[in-house]
């Protein structure tokens, strides 16, 4: 009997502790001037002319900022260049300088970081995977794969401190928004000299943007620290943490502990996005990320554009949302809603009676006939619901089978851009908020065209809008060519468009996400009011 | 002793060299290269890449810099984290790896050793039954359910422990049980089987007719050599546990190098996958070294041969 009563006092106690020390714990809900947010995985590289990623980008824009910079409307708005002027042709530049803007060890940014900066990321030696977006820049493209090696010769000048002067080889109506992002900031030549590769570390790098890098822990944690130099003024926050934590389920459950203060998709596992719908903390954003399927235009039997068409309309949209369960938007047309140039009407509506009518046209009746079809995805849970659904709505409204295959990542890149299989699902997200980024990808040459799809028409159309400055007879022609792709030529058939799920602790405010999925903290505040 | 660790370390060396070459050769056989990318490049600038990492070079070409490099200690530059290499990116997962490895080994030893002898001891009852469940569930679940059951329990229903991240000494808790989950359940099983072994033994039944006490016999003679066969398997246990583990690094957001040998896989970093098994090769090598010095100081009958 004694034994026992010491057993449940024991007990007793060890609960009274565990009680105790969760109460303790409970209470310590935020910290004070801090941002703690997950970016899932560790930056490839801080350095913007090296990296490609979407975790790169979301440090370098916080420590970063371009001579023009996104509002989240995604308006192109004044940064480090207060005005700029375009010549009547359209093919100058000129971009005058704020004075004020200072990188974080307390130099004056000048005209000359750009022209450096342009410089390095075009030279055939950096290997800058996204040096081609100064291809519209004049001879940029021959200094970069080598054939002119005197950068005078390149249309990127400073003029004086404070004035930059680029020269383009063909009007570029997007161009301007290429001034915001990651690859078109400012470096400083003296900074990148001395440290070499180390460049980027913490105590090495120097910024201009309303943040600094604090600390790096590889694999595990950057800290970013408020940029007293900022010349909007200095961000509220004072330590932004962003945390590398790879599994959705730990995250979110460090969110639900109060131990993040923000989360989105990389943080927020399937489930939860569901069951937390209703929750004040909870937000939806539609994202400028269109996914598709794939026709290989060379291989029957989708050489009839009848047969890609019957595809496309066989497919019920509405359903990748309740499969998916993220909010998506089911997409018909390329150019996502709300971008110069869409147009519901560019795109196939979901008509199973008109798509078996084409396909008998095409001679398929009912599906008699139809030749064995492979068609490939990641091997990804998304992309194998996606693709069951799909396969499942061509059985149904068509009378087809087709044969699903998943392979690995990478070898499902290297196998789409070496010999696309007939039909294959993929996505794309907008590098900058013009129709261009999406208009531009089905044109003959383009590396991403994995449909086989050359239509010098199309071809035409997209690059003719991209030198036209007048908006409307752009949207008009971006209109025209989003139709050709998705409904008369039926290039591909587009599906949804993805979006971003977001979770904010009640003490955050200010935070805004914008459809390019940029994530800025320079308006943060923590406040527990 | 020297002279014997010193002729290890020399036959070694082709043993890592051959593991090097099989690695190289295998990760360039694997379809879909590092630059491999969502956004396709533009066939220009691909090639300026390859240049910068000599990957537009002959296999042969590649192979010899390969071996130049890495007969200075160089293991390359990883092709996905740009600016650092293999040297850098393993010297600061490393250390964490070993960290959590050997906190893992320990929980791993002292909830296997005694669990596998109070069951061999008490071979039939109920505590058998109830060591052996224990260590069957240990081996039989997977380390990422195990993982979220702790975090669930002590993270957030009872919050006594942290969830995850790597912060002080109560967050190498919970990635450390997880991760001492499977060896413990293995070495409890283990360490049965020995016991009961060692048991049957003449010498045993010789002893306690000589009237040496039950426990005497038991710690100071049967666990002896029961513990060979659990030696043995400790080189390689140790090897696997101190190189990381991807599954509780990714659960618990462990900054170790466990998870490299995944990723670097997926990414085809290629540098960096020969780097991950070179060091787990030499760390096996060295595990399995001072396992055959310990047989000795176990059993003096036993001799190292060089």
């Amino acid at each position: 009997m004694l034994k026992l009563q010491i057993r449940t006092t024991l007990l007793s106690l060890i609960v009274l502790a565990l009680l105790t020390s969760a109460c303790t714990r409970a209470d310590k809900r935020y910290e004070a001037n801090t941002l703690r947010i997950n970016i899932a995985n560790e930056p490839p590289s801080l350095d913007w002319h090296v990296s490609t990623d979407s975790t790169s980008f979301d440090v370098v824009s916080n420590v970063m900022i371009g001579l023009t910079q996104y509002k989240n409307d995604l308006s192109c708005a004044p940064a480090c260049a207060e005005r700029w002027e375009i010549s009547k042709d359209g093919k100058t530049y000129t971009f005058h300088l704020r004075h004020d803007v200072k990188w974080s060890d307390g130099k004056n940014l000048i005209a000359r970081d750009f022209e450096y900066a342009w410089r390095r990321i075009l030279d055939p030696a950096t290997a800058a995977p996204y040096a081609f977006f100064l291809y519209d820049i004049e001879n940029a493209y021959e200094y970069n794969t080598g054939t002119l090696n005197d950068f005078a010769k390149v249309g990127v000048k400073a003029v004086d401190n404070y004035t930059l002067v680029v020269k383009l080889k063909n009007p570029a109506s997007y161009f301007i928004n290429l001034t915001a992002i990651c690859p078109s900031y400012p470096q400083r030549q003296d900074i990148i000299e001395k440290f070499g590769n180390r460049w980027t570390d913490a105590g090495n790098m120097v910024t201009n943007g309303p943040f600094l890098l604090k600390d790096w822990m590889h694999e595990y944690k950057i800290e970013l620290a408020a940029n007293p130099n900022f010349f909007e003024g200095k961000p509220k926050v004072e330590i932004l943490k962003m945390f590398m934590i790879p599994e959705q389920a730990t995250a979110f459950a460090l969110y639900e502990n109060d131990q993040l203060d923000f989360i989105d998709n990389r943080s927020f596992p399937t489930p939860d996005v569901y069951d937390n719908r209703n929750s004040p903390e909870y937000r939806n954003f539609p994202l400028l990320r269109n996914n598709y399927i794939g026709f290989n235009v060379t291989k029957k039997p989708f050489t009839d554009k009848r047969v890609r068409l019957a595809v496309s309309m066989s497919i019920d949209r509405r359903i990748f949302p309740r499969i998916l369960r993220r909010q998506e938007t089911p997409s018909y047309t390329w150019i996502p809603p709300g971008m110069l140039g869409y147009a519901a009407d560019s795109g196939p509506e979901f008509n199973p009676a008109e798509a078996q009518k084409l396909l008998a046209q095409a001679g398929y009746p009912k599906g008699k006939g139809f030749p064995s079809v492979s068609v490939l995805y990641p091997s990804r849970e998304d992309a194998r619901l996606v693709m069951e659904a799909v396969q499942d709505q061509l059985k149904r409204n068509l009378n087809v089978h087709v044969d699903l295959v998943n392979q690995e990542w990478k070898v499902y890149l290297r196998t789409l851009r070496r010999d696309a299989p007939p039909m294959f699902r993929s996505s794309w997200g907008a590098d900058y908020p013009d129709p261009e980024t999406f208009a531009n990808i089905f044109t003959s040459r383009n590396g991403n065209n994995d449909t086989a799809f050359k239509n010098p028409e199309y071809d035409r159309i997209v690059y003719q809008a991209a030198g036209t400055a007048t908006p409307e007879v752009r949207a008009a022609l971006y209109k025209k060519a989003d139709h050709m792709l998705c409904k008369e030529q039926a290039a591909i058939a587009c599906i949804y468009l993805a979006t971003q799920n977001t979770m904010t602790k009640p003490w955050v405010h200010g935070i805004g996400i914008n459809p390019l999925d940029l994530q800025f903290f320079k308006d943060v505040k923590i406040d527990p009011q | 002793m020297f002279s014997i660790v010193f002729k290890r370390a020399l036959s070694a060396i082709p043993v890592l060299w051959i593991v090097a070459t099989l690695t190289f050769i295998m990760v360039r056989i694997v379809p879909g290269g590092p630059f491999d990318m969502d956004k396709a490049l533009p066939p220009e600038i691909v090639a300026n890449i390859k240049a910068k990492y000599h990957l537009d070079k002959p296999l042969s070409q590649q192979y010899v810099l390969y071996l130049q490099r890495l007969a200075k200690g160089d293991l390359g530059v990883s092709y996905k984290y740009a600016n650092r290499t293999v040297n850098d990116i393993l010297t600061s997962a490393f250390p964490v790896s070993l960290e959590l490895g050997l906190l893992g080994l320990f929980f791993a030893i002292i909830f296997g050793l005694p669990l596998g002898t109070i069951a061999a001891i008490k071979r039939g009852t109920a505590w058998d039954a109830i060591c052996m469940t224990g260590a069957t569930i240990g081996i039989s679940v997977p380390t990422f359910v195990i993982g979220a059951l702790l975090i669930f329990v002590f993270g957030l229903w009872l919050r006594i422990l942290p969830v995850a991240l790597w912060e002080s000494g109560q967050h190498m808790i919970l990635p450390a049980l997880t991760l001492s989950a499977s060896p413990a359940a293995y070495l409890a099983r283990l360490t049965r089987s020995s016991i009961l072994e060692t048991l049957e033994r003449d010498w045993v039944r010789t002893a306690r007719s000589k009237g040496l006490g039950y426990w005497s016999t038991i710690i100071k003679h049967v666990l002896r050599n029961a513990l060979i066969p659990i030696v043995t398997v400790l080189g390689p246990l140790t090897a696997i546990l101190i190189t990381g583990s991807f599954v509780v690094e990714f659960i618990f957001a462990v900054p170790g190098m466990g998870r490299f040998f995944i990723t670097a896989v997926s990414n085809r970093d290629y540098d960096l996958i020969i780097g991950t098994t070179l060091v787990f090769g030499i760390i096996l090598i060295v595990t399995n070294m001072i396992v055959d010095i310990a047989y000795t100081l176990l059993d003096p009958r036993i001799k190292i041969e060089g």
